[in-house]
């Protein structure tokens, strides 16, 4: 049972010092009850104490980070089965696989187009996380030469890709300062590269070909070896069986507290319907998915589902405040005026623009809230919009003095008005699917 | 160490759904478990994807999605025809689009003459999607409904302020009745009670939820499909029906399928990422539950039809 | 029921019965049994028959056995020293007439004396049955009055049509009084009779009136999807009709044998007999919704009555007024220059007062002006006002009166060239000029609050009237009566407290993103986001049962200091998904209630203090607890229990129930200033009530201190009385 605030609280020294960074012991408490850090940040705990919350703080899937300089890519620590209960903590990382039999043009080609991969997104910057090389060619020089031309050239996070503890050591010997994930260790060779992914402070995927069981067996042998880093690598044959056998580890580990499974999973798609069963594992429950082959097109419509299932379901997503062109205005299109919720900002663009009109749209800060939620969480009065247009600037691109407001916050017109002299202010539809009519209809007739 | 793989049974069970007639009835729903899980329940019948066809040319669609069904376009009943002859369409959901107020304004005994001939030319079960504007959509989808008495199509859709005319005409001309709800397991079971209450048989009403595209509020129709559906299944007997999901229209108007790679390089080829925008939204949505999916591009529908096989596999 | 009404509905059941019985024997004689018999352009054979007994009548052969079932209906005539004959004998009598009836109907056409002829439509199509019969059960037609006999005059008929019309009401019209139909009547005056009029003379028998029954059934069998098989089918029919069709019949002129017999029919389908004539009355309840038979009603009174009775729902579509109306005027700012009229401010005396009365007491849509009309008065007048507001519903209740009343600024604002900023008598009202100029008068706004009234809450408020004073006898007269009942409102949420009650009203709405939050609103403890209170959540239910607030039972009490009941535990685990199996209303500690994320303010445990502190929304500064009202919102949202913190409406900390297991008001030790001003005089008055008149100056802000030590030692300088409590945790 995960205890609560107070309960945690009742264990701190009650001192107050601060040394945690926080300016009482109370608020440490709830962010530790809330899993938002570790006990081990408060120095003074008793042992009795550390020993309780040590309990009750290893999470039922545990944290693996895989790391190179100060890039860090953390997975599992995952609470729910389901994203409406909570967030999903750490989304799915995405890894691109390089070959080490390719040549070196085809690499640097690849890698070109993975650094590019960069898209802003409702404020935030969707991108790959990984690189995995693969040992195809079987020769160390060429996979340290890979790692070489990687690491040259970008600075990602590494998956060290062989069954072969020799190639892997040579690896990890060539980035002795990251941390690696090594992929994988299976029955045969789970001593030696376990023993590699201690000494190289690396992680470390399993693969076993028994199922769960074969897994968690693997997985059990490792950690009474004092090692625990370990990403699970279930082997399926079908989409059918990837989600059961993901979803059941979830459970195992989240419901049964079942520890031998409570690590993230690793899903490595090789075959042509690598778009789908990625779509699924970002879904459910994969925490890394390495691709052999992405087209380009692929790249968009995946980081854009993953942003989706990832983001907080309690705390919506925003855009940056400002003004946003929609299409291409000119002085004398329309302005139109809206919070930054992005889901908001992105339907209001996507109307606009479907109606065949430019715009310039000012998204103001609501903290995220929909146009009704601001407004009655006084987010979005007539003052506060009025004193955001103003300070926008906007008035140096416009010759005219007109804005549209949401139809939902009629009630703000007035106010508006008032804090913004000299301008007319415009009555939009209630709905962002009336505004293309709202615009032919009303706008183009009165302007 | 044997592990004992914890199964969950449900109290609940999805009623299923026929559409269609004797002849050539599909039957959707009837699950009693989560999405594919087959390992713990039953799942008798596979999500069905529908082809949605417009009563009028699709002036506004992009040439990415027209040109599967060239000329075929420019008559709704030879749309409809393509749909099911080359495209092996389960389904087909006739969109009266032109009978909007806004648009072309067509009259209800227009598109019920349309409704009669595509039943009379196609043997698949039918969807017929009203224009959405309130006392239009009541015309069109009682004379419609009429015009299709007896076929068990689906009528979409009742909202709130509507569903005493969409069931009345349901129940009188003996149609399935969509019922649509912004995006609240709530309001969704409070519709669900109205449209019961008047004495239409709940066996008879799939939920549309409403669908957000990838990227455009997909996540909130995600989680409100399975909290409806994990509600449903722990044995609340007024969310225990099959979801349909709209997923062309809301996919193919927004910007990340618009825009030419010339514009964005990094967003690679514009006909193949829409093409995967349609099946990304559609594949998340059948992991949360979807029953019908209506669709746009033959190419989508294809990947995503496939999908179902796999993942009806056991 | 009366027995005159009873034993005149039998008397005439039998007589219509034996005609039946006889014009059968003779048709068959003619045509032989296997003659084929039917009504044309329907599925469902003779439909009330069909209804009723589940027989499929095709021949005249099939005619016998319903015949027979309708005799075995038929209760003995009863004698005039009988004095109580059964209420069901009549309506038994009314089953057995109305089959009897149809089958007279039926052979009519068999015998060649068409019903179809000149203005008599006869029976209804099933098509046409389709078609209007949709809009009887989606509520634009608000229902249909079969009007048996005629008015005393052509012009009485006339209007009394208009009248019927006026409110969308279809109207069926039969038989006749003393050889005049209500039909001809209007046909004479030249008034066109169709069903696109919604005017349909039936036929000029008493048995023609079958036909609005046939109508009615098959409304049920085609819309309630209901096939007749038998009793239960037949009891669904009926059922169905007494709660989705909402009909009336009224009986014009003398009401003989049969007519009763006929009404004793109808009222088996929930529809109740509205008479001109002195007849009997059966007031409710048993059949009917309300009442069964009303009587002695004058012709002008005889739609509203019907409305009242049936309990109609009449939809306005639009609102007659001369400028444009709807949410997006909401806003919208009169400025002085534009200025025609105002009312209120600072400048005249002005109120609104809404007040609940009795169904005879008021007048619907009677809209009145005392005193000048805008055009009486000079460009930018100021006035008094007194807008009166007269509501009568069968479930409206004193509670709603001022949840109606809260509605008034919207509606007007609504308007557009109107504008209405504040509420009751501190209210402010302003007519542009544009809104004069396009025609609008005080009279409008009348009709406007009463048109808003009726369609929005159709489930309390069944009649409205207005009136506008604009003169300033009567405003001043009026006020004292409003501004009392303001202060008695007042008290009465004051005083209303949970014990009180048995049912208390939850809140679900905040579901959509805290997936297993519920609120817990008692009389004493408003829902956490300050804007629904325990009545709000009775009226909110009254009109909306399905919705997002549904009543409590709080059912055996498990711990009365803390606050918990079965009942209330029930629901909040069923609600919650079964995630929270226990709740308590009084306290922050053990159990309390979940927050979502909307919630005025937070309070929370102060460790060190033996007290809490509460912080409100507005406030993002650090506090005592070394965390802010957003951090704190973090940890304490999104539908858990946190114990130790809440998540409150600002009021609840005035309430005598505030965390009152924990120690209640007492123990807090540290609040914003925003709190304190907003609450001042409350604070000061519940200090008073716990005998800790100072308790104010004892409360830290933040112009005392945020930090937890500094607060500690002004508890002690001042010896807050928290510090003497036992430990919180
Ligand atoms: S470091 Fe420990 S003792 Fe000091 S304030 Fe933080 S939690 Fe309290
Ligand atoms: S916070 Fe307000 S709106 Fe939300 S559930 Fe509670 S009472 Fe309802």
């Amino acid at each position: 049972m995960a205890l609560t605030g107070l309960e945690v609280f009742k264990l701190l020294p009650n001192t107050n010092c601060r040394e945690c960074g926080f300016a009482t012991c109370l608020a440490f408490a709830m962010r530790l009850a809330a899993k938002k850090i570790e006990a081990e940040e408060c120095p003074y705990l008793s042992e009795e104490a550390k020993e309780i919350l040590g309990a009750s703080a290893v999470p039922p899937i545990r944290l693996v980070e895989i790391k190179s300089g100060d890039k860090s890519v953390k997975i599992g620590e995952e609470l729910v089965m389901f994203r409406h209960e909570k967030k999903f903590f750490h989304q799915t990382a995405f890894s691109v696989c390089i070959d080490d039999s390719e040549d070196e043009r085809e690499i640097t080609e690849k890698l070109e187009k993975i650094k590019k991969i960069n898209f802003e997104r409702a404020g935030e910057i969707l991108k790959l996380d990984l690189i995995a090389v693969k040992d195809t060619s079987g020769d160390k020089q060429k996979f340290c030469k890979t790692i070489n031309l990687i690491k040259n050239f970008i600075d990602l996070p590494l998956i060290l890709f062989s069954e072969n503890p020799e190639i892997v050591t040579v690896g990890l010997e060539e980035i002795p300062d990251d941390k690696p994930l090594i992929y994988s260790a299976n029955n045969e060779n789970w001593e030696k590269m376990t023993e590699l992914a201690k000494k190289y402070n690396a992680s470390l995927a399993i693969t076993a070909e028994d199922g769960l069981k074969g897994l968690s067996e693997l997985s059990e042998r490792i950690k009474n070896k004092g090692f625990e880093n370990i990403v699970l690598n279930p082997k399926c044959r079908s989409l059918t069986e990837i989600l059961t056998n993901y979803t059941l580890i979830r459970r195992l580990s989240l419901e049964n507290n079942y520890r031998n499974l409570g690590y993230p999973i690793i899903l490595y798609l090789e075959n042509e319907d690598n778009f789908i069963n990625s779509a699924v594992g970002i879904c459910k429950y994969a925490s890394i998915v390495v691709f052999n082959d992405v087209n380009d097109w692929e790249y968009l419509p995946l980081l854009t589902l993953r942003q989706n299932i990832f983001s907080d379901p309690q705390k919506p997503l925003q855009v940056e405040p400002g003004i946003y062109k929609v299409g291409e205005p000119d002085e004398s299109s329309p302005v139109f005026v809206t919070t930054n919720f992005s889901l908001t900002y992105f339907i209001v663009s996507t109307e606009i623009e479907g109606a065949g009109f430019s715009g310039h749209l000012i998204i103001t800060d609501a903290e995220g809230l929909s146009v009704l939620s601001a407004w009655s969480a006084g987010k979005f009065s007539g003052e506060i919009v009025g004193k955001f247009v103003i300070n926008s600037g906007i008035e140096n691109n416009i010759s005219h003095r007109n804005i549209i407001i949401p139809g939902y916050v009629a009630v703000i017109s007035g106010e508006l008005e008032d804090s913004l002299p000299g301008w007319n202010v415009y009555v939009g539809p209630q709905e962002a699917s009336d505004i293309p009519s709202y615009l032919k209809e009303v706008w183009s007739k009165e302007n | 160490m044997e592990i004992e793989i914890p199964i969950k049974k449900w109290s609940g069970k999805i009623r299923a759904v026929t559409i269609g007639t004797e002849k050539n009835g599909i039957t959707i729903g009837g699950e009693d478990t989560l999405p594919f899980h087959h390992f713990e329940g039953s799942i008798p019948n596979k999500p069905i994807i529908a082809f949605e066809v417009q009563d009028i040319y699709p002036s506004d669609w992009l040439d990415v999605v027209k040109e599967p069904y060239g000329e075929y376009l420019k008559n709704p009943i030879e749309w409809a025809k393509a749909a099911v002859v080359k495209y092996n369409a389960d389904m087909v959901c006739l969109n009266l689009l032109s009978t909007h107020p806004d648009r072309e304004n067509r009259s209800a005994d227009e598109a019920a003459e349309l409704v009669k001939n595509i039943i009379s030319e196609i043997d698949v079960p039918l969807i017929i999607k009203g224009p959405g504007s309130s006392e239009k959509q009541n015309q069109v989808l009682n004379k419609c409904g009429e015009a299709g008495a007896g076929k068990r199509c689906i009528i979409a859709s009742a909202v709130e302020d509507n569903y005493k005319t969409i069931t009345a005409a349901c129940q009188a001309y003996g149609h399935i009745v969509v019922a649509e709800t912004p995006i609240d397991v709530n309001l969704a079971k409070q519709l669900n009670i109205l449209i019961s209450d008047m004495n239409f048989p709940p066996g008879r009403i799939i939920i549309d939820p409403l669908t957000g595209g990838l990227g455009y509020g997909l996540e909130y129709t995600y989680s409100v499909m399975e909290r409806i559906r994990l509600q449903a299944l722990g044995g609340d007997a007024m969310l225990q029906m099959p979801f349909i999901c709209f997923v062309g229209q809301e996919v193919w108007r927004v910007k990340e399928v618009k825009v030419d790679e010339s514009v964005e390089p990094l967003w690679g080829d514009m006909k193949k990422r829409g093409i995967c925008w349609e099946a990304a939204t559609a594949i998340t949505l059948l992991l949360s539950g979807a029953d019908i999916l209506v669709m746009r591009h033959p190419e989508a529908i294809n990947i995503v039809r496939k999908s179902v096989g796999r993942l009806m596999e056991k | 029921m009366s027995k005159i009404i009873a034993s005149a509905a039998i008397r005439g059941a039998h007589k219509i019965f034996s005609r039946a019985e006889t014009l059968l024997k003779e048709t068959v004689k003619k045509n032989g049994e296997s003659r084929e018999v039917k009504f044309p352009g329907t599925a469902y054979y003779l439909p009330v028959v069909y209804a009723l007994t589940g027989k499929k009548v095709e021949r005249l052969c099939d005619m016998y056995e319903p015949l027979n079932q309708a005799k075995s209906l038929l209760p003995k005539i009863p004698s005039e020293n009988l004095w109580l004959p059964y209420l069901g004998d009549a309506l038994d009598a009314g089953i057995a007439t109305l089959i009897a009836e149809e089958i007279i109907e039926a052979l009519k056409f068999v015998n060649g004396n068409e019903p179809i002829n000149g203005i008599w439509l006869g029976p209804t199509t099933d098509a046409v049955l389709r078609e209007q019969g949709i809009k009887l059960v989606d509520g634009r037609m608000p229902g249909f009055a079969a009007c048996v006999g005629a008015p005393k005059t052509k012009e009485e008929a006339v209007k009394l049509t208009r009248d019927l019309q006026e409110r969308n009401i279809l109207v069926f019209m039969s038989s006749h009084t003393n050889g005049v139909s209500m039909a001809e009547q209007l046909a004479e005056e030249g008034i066109e009779m169709n069903w696109d009029t919604f005017l349909v003379p039936y036929g000029k028998d008493t048995s023609a009136t079958v036909h609005a029954l046939g109508f009615a059934v098959r409304a049920a069998m085609t819309f309630g999807g209901i096939t007749p098989n038998g009793l239960k089918e037949a009891r669904e029919i009926l059922l169905y009709n007494k709660n989705r069709v909402h009909a009336f019949v009224l009986a014009l002129g003398e009401v003989d044998d049969e007519k009763y017999a006929t009404a004793a029919g109808a009222i088996n389908f929930g529809f109740p007999v509205i008479a001109d004539t002195d007849i009997p009355q059966i007031l409710p309840t048993g059949i009917c919704t309300y009442e069964h038979v009303v009587s002695n009603i004058p012709y002008n009174e005889m739609p509203s009555k019907a409305i009242e009775v049936r309990g109609l729902k009449i939809k306005i579509t639009k609102i007659p007024i001369p400028v444009r109306c709807g949410p997006a005027f909401e806003g919208e700012r009169v400025r002085k220059e534009n200025l025609a009229v105002e009312f209120g401010g600072k400048y005249t005396t002005s109120f609104e007062y809404l007040i609940s009365k009795g169904l005879d007491e008021v007048e619907d849509g009677k809209i009145e002006v005392v005193g000048p009309e805008i055009d009486d008065v000079e460009e930018k007048a100021r006035l008094p006002l007194a807008i009166i507001i007269e509501i009568a519903g069968r479930k409206m209740q004193k509670d709603f009166e001022s949840i109606l009343e809260r509605h008034i600024h919207t509606f007007l604002s609504q308007a557009m060239g109107v504008m209405h900023l504040g509420q009751r008598d501190i209210n402010w009202i302003r007519i542009g000029k544009e809104a004069k100029n396009a025609g609008l008068k005080f009279k409008h706004l009348g009709i406007l609050l009463r048109a808003k009234l009726l369609s929005e809450f159709p489930a309390i408020v069944d009649k409205v009237q207005v009136t506008l004073y604009t003169n300033e006898e009567d405003v001043k007269r009026l006020y004292p009566a409003a501004k009392s009942a303001y202060e008695e409102r007042d008290k009465r949420m004051g005083e209303l407290t949970d014990e009180s009650v048995d049912t208390f009203y939850s809140c679900q709405l905040c579901q959509s993103y805290a997936p297993n939050h519920v609120c817990v609103i008692t009389p004493e403890r408003l829902g956490l986001c300050g804007a629904y209170n325990w009545i709000d959540g009775k009226a909110a239910y009254e009109i909306s049962p399905h919705g997002a607030n549904q009543p409590i039972k709080k059912g055996e009490c498990l711990d009365s200091v803390k606050g918990k009941w079965k009942g209330v535990n029930d629901f909040v685990y069923e609600r919650s998904n079964n995630t929270l199996p226990s709740f308590s209303a009084y306290s922050m500690m053990e159990d309390p209630m979940t927050s979502c994320g909307c919630f005025e303010c937070i309070a929370g445990v102060l460790p060190g203090t033996k007290g809490i502190m509460i912080v409100d929304r507005e406030y993002q500064e650090m506090t005592p607890s070394g965390m802010t009202f957003f951090n704190l919102a973090e940890f304490v949202g999104g539908g858990q229990q946190t114990p130790g913190f809440i998540g409150i409406g600002i009021l609840y900390i005035v309430s005598k129930k505030f965390i009152s297991a924990d120690g209640g008001l007492k123990r807090v030790v540290w609040m914003t200033k925003n709190i304190k001003e907003r609450l001042k005089d409350k604070l000061a008055e519940r200090a008073k009530e716990i005998g800790e008149e100072d308790l104010l100056d004892k409360i830290a802000d933040e112009s005392v201190t945020t930090e937890l030590e500094p607060l500690i030692e002004f508890l002690n300088n001042v010896n807050h009385p928290a510090l003497k409590m036992e430990e919180l945790f």
